[in-house]
């Protein structure tokens, strides 16, 4: 009797081992993809700067000296931490939120943060110009970007005090960005020619002309923040069942629901503020990390996604930058552009559900 | 006293479903909820778990109110196996029914050591140890169900509540779900609350059951003493169809005079009066005994039947009233019953219809019709099986109308 029941606990120990194992190699693939991602942004563009030379400037003795080194620290790599960190909480934000839903085709925008943001970015561009505004300062973007994602924030959680299921949030949630959008096609129906090109662009989202101070405040901030959603695993997995299971289970469901709400919307609201609407990370992110991960255990996918984000976002806006230089196409069109192939084929490779 | 509930009111919102339910259920019981669609058998059930407010009244826990009772507690006691079957992404049966440990893991819910074995014991409890490794999404219904159930039992609860276990799931997985249950009630010691949809097997596994409609609690009790014919029949509303609890199903019945006369016996009819009556004969049976099987399927069919006290062997006066159905009918059938001293009329009176020169079936031999009835066996038709005397009656039934 001893000997199968060995054979049966090293049998499932193997299991859980072999995965374990498997989880690592892909974690770790995502991480050397956005350390590479991350260097290649540093070193490619319109002056190449050798793999080589980029460790003497970046920790040398010299850092930041010369053209190059001007080129690295002023312009490249505030950018490429930029992407970076914003495309690990754009995946992140997508992630908590297709678990919060248990829904496949939401984003971290459904909440309709970044329709709030939108309209206040919309409100400045658009209708600064004609409370006499003549130049408008990017921080007061930003900071108008941060209201609006804010308001709206205030406005899910007092809705999600009231509401008994979770879809209906949804659907508000995607009213508010029908309003928005509504209000944003008012306010161009008004303005000039040349505020309504700046405003689209600014919709595609873009992360040229970061400078420190603004990689800064998403370096404290989202690391922060993804770690805080991390924490967050257990009850995730456990709302993977549905709302009603995990209430049996024990979650506390209306604490858990604000503990979503305030984090998505901080990850979302932040980059939003400093980026604009960068499309297609959140929603695709998730899907890609969970289909190379096999799983949807948020303790592995939370950490994959993030770095995945990373290293995605970092290439495509790569892409964006060099692709028509000296044009830069904007960000947004990069990402679904190369993005969605991406997640079709691992659908059709893996015949999964998601 | 596990489970009291005291003048509970059940309900969504405002809307009210069950009223007046003042239920005392006992430990290490198989209770069964039993009622139509829409009778709130999910209501009260998802009150007991807590994921409803009682609308008035209260649950109690072994005498505590549920209310008072911390989430964690309740989940380290109750668990609940669901209607709605989850789809939760590439997660494997393993981590679905690892999700049972919850109330016990640590921060980051890690599923280690004591964990997994107590997940494994749970799989292997329902026999689903050997689909630990496959995505959820991938397996069968019944598959699922087994998995939620592991899952439930991985909580270590006392009692497990399953609103519909048996629902969308075929034969074979609804009896192993419902052996199942039965077995951790006698072996583990659980109470089990479970909404079912099918008396029989509700007659068969729970100790107690609980008839509900209209919103009110109509019965609750031992299932031997509360479900009766008529209440069965309350219960649904059946009017064609007929539970009958000594064989514990349910038949479906069509109300009709009999053409047919079936002459059977020690469940040589039962078959045959299920197919005549599926396909719309009208049909009459005789000469059974009270306590033969053939005459509880029959009067759960609604076949009038001539019947004969048992252990006495079939009387003069019974044999006249059968001859009288067999002058009726317009055709004959003999089942093939066994023959023995009790039931030799049987076969005289098989005699008499081919002396009438009615048309007498027979799903006997050749060679043992010949034995029973001599020179008058030829006259029988004999028929191979069911199919070919469907076909053979149907043929016939054509001519009559027609002509």
């Amino acid at each position: 009797m001893r000997v199968p029941q060995m054979a049966e606990a090293v049998e499932r120990e193997i299991f859980l081992r072999r995965r374990w194992a498997r989880w690592q190699f892909v974690l770790a693939s995502f991480l050397g993809a956005a350390v590479l991602s991350l260097m290649l942004n540093v070193s490619l563009g319109s002056v190449h700067i050798p793999f080589s030379d980029l460790w003497k400037i970046i920790f040398g003795k010299e850092a930041g000296r010369g053209i190059f080194g001007a080129v690295i620290w002023n312009i490249r790599l505030p950018r490429a931490l930029a992407a970076s960190l914003s495309g690990s909480a754009l995946a992140a934000g997508g992630l908590l939120l297709q678990n919060f839903f248990r829904n496949p085709i939401v984003g971290p925008y459904v909440l309709g943060i970044s329709s709030g943001a939108t309209v206040m970015v919309a409100l400045a561009l658009l209708g600064g110009y004609s409370l006499g505004m003549t130049s408008i300062h990017p921080a007061f973007l930003s900071l108008a970007a941060l209201i609006g994602a804010l308001g709206v924030m205030m406005v899910i959680l007092a809705v999600a005090a009231k509401v008994r299921d979770i879809v209906s949030l949804l659907v508000i949630g995607l009213m508010v960005g029908y309003i928005a959008s509504a209000i944003s096609s008012f306010l161009i129906a008004f303005a000039e020619k040349e505020e309504v090109h700046k405003f689209v662009l600014w919709t595609l989202g873009s992360f040229s002309g970061f400078r420190w101070k603004e990689v800064r405040v998403l370096a404290a901030a989202i690391p922060l923040l993804v770690f805080l959603s991390f924490f967050l695993s257990k009850p995730l997995n456990a709302f993977l069942l549905g709302e009603d299971y995990a209430r049996t289970i024990g979650v506390r469901v209306k604490a858990f629901r604000y503990l979503i709400i305030l984090i998505t919307s901080a990850l979302v609201g932040l980059v939003t503020a400093f980026t604009g609407p960068v499309a297609f990370i959140g929603l695709a992110v998730p899907h890609m990390a969970r289909l190379s991960l096999g799983t949807s255990d948020s303790r592995v996918l939370l950490p994959g996604a993030a770095i995945l984000g990373a290293a995605v976002t970092g290439l495509c806006d790569l892409l964006a930058r060099t692709a028509f230089s000296p044009v830069e196409i904007p960000v947004s069109a990069t990402t679904s552009l190369f993005g969605a192939p991406i997640v079709i084929a691992l659908l059709l490779r893996r015949r999964a559900a998601i | 006293m596990m489970v009291r509930t005291e003048e509970l009111e059940v309900g969504y919102g405002r809307r009210s479903v069950v009223r007046d339910v003042n239920l005392e259920l006992s430990r290490g019981q198989f209770i069964g909820l039993l009622g139509p669609n829409g009778c709130g058998k999910s209501t009260i059930l998802k009150t007991l778990i807590r994921l409803l407010a009682p609308l008035r009244g209260a649950v109690f826990l072994d005498g505590r109110e549920l209310e008072r009772i911390s989430r964690k507690e309740l989940s380290r006691r109750v668990s609940a196996v669901l209607t709605e079957q989850p789809s939760p992404g590439l997660l494997t049966a393993f981590d679905v029914a690892a999700m049972g440990r919850y109330p016990y893991t640590g921060r980051l819910g890690r599923i280690e050591g004591e964990h997994i074995r107590k997940t494994w014991e749970a799989l292997k409890m329902v026999g689903a140890a050997d689909l630990a490794g496959r995505y959820f999404h991938e397996l069968s219904d019944g598959e699922k169900q087994k998995v939620l159930l592991a899952r439930a039992l991985a909580q270590e609860p006392e009692l497990v509540v399953l609103d519909e276990p048996t629902s969308h799931l075929d034969p074979r997985y609804r009896l192993e779900v419902m052996l199942i249950l039965r077995r951790l009630v006698r072996e583990k010691g659980l109470t089990i609350i479970a909404s079912l949809h099918e008396i029989d097997l509700a007659m068969k596994a729970c100790d107690t059951v609980v008839l509900i409609k209209g919103g009110r609690i109509i019965a609750c009790g031992p299932p031997e003493e509360i479900l009766k014919e008529e209440t069965a029949a309350e219960l649904y509303d059946f009017r064609r169809a007929r539970f009958s609890s000594l064989l514990g199903g349910v038949e479906l019945g069509e109300e009709s005079g009999g053409s047919i006369f079936i002459v059977a016996g020690s469940g040589s009819g039962a078959r045959l009066y299920r197919a005549l009556t599926k396909h719309g004969f009208g049909i009459s049976t005789g000469i059974l005994p009270e306590n033969d099987v053939d005459f509880h399927i029959a009067q759960a069919l609604r076949i009038d039947i001539v019947a004969e006290k048992p252990y006495n062997g079939i009387s003069e006066e019974a044999c006249l009233r059968a001859l009288q159905e067999v002058r009726r009918a317009s055709q004959v059938v003999d089942a093939g019953f066994p023959v023995g001293e009790a039931n030799c009329r049987n076969v005289e009176l098989i005699r008499e219809a081919l002396r009438m020169g009615k048309v007498t079936y027979s799903l006997r031999k050749e060679e043992e019709g010949e034995g029973l009835w001599g020179p008058l066996a030829p006259r029988l038709v004999y028929c191979e099986g069911l199919s070919s005397l469907l076909r053979r009656l149907r043929e016939v039934e054509c001519l009559r109308r027609e002509g």
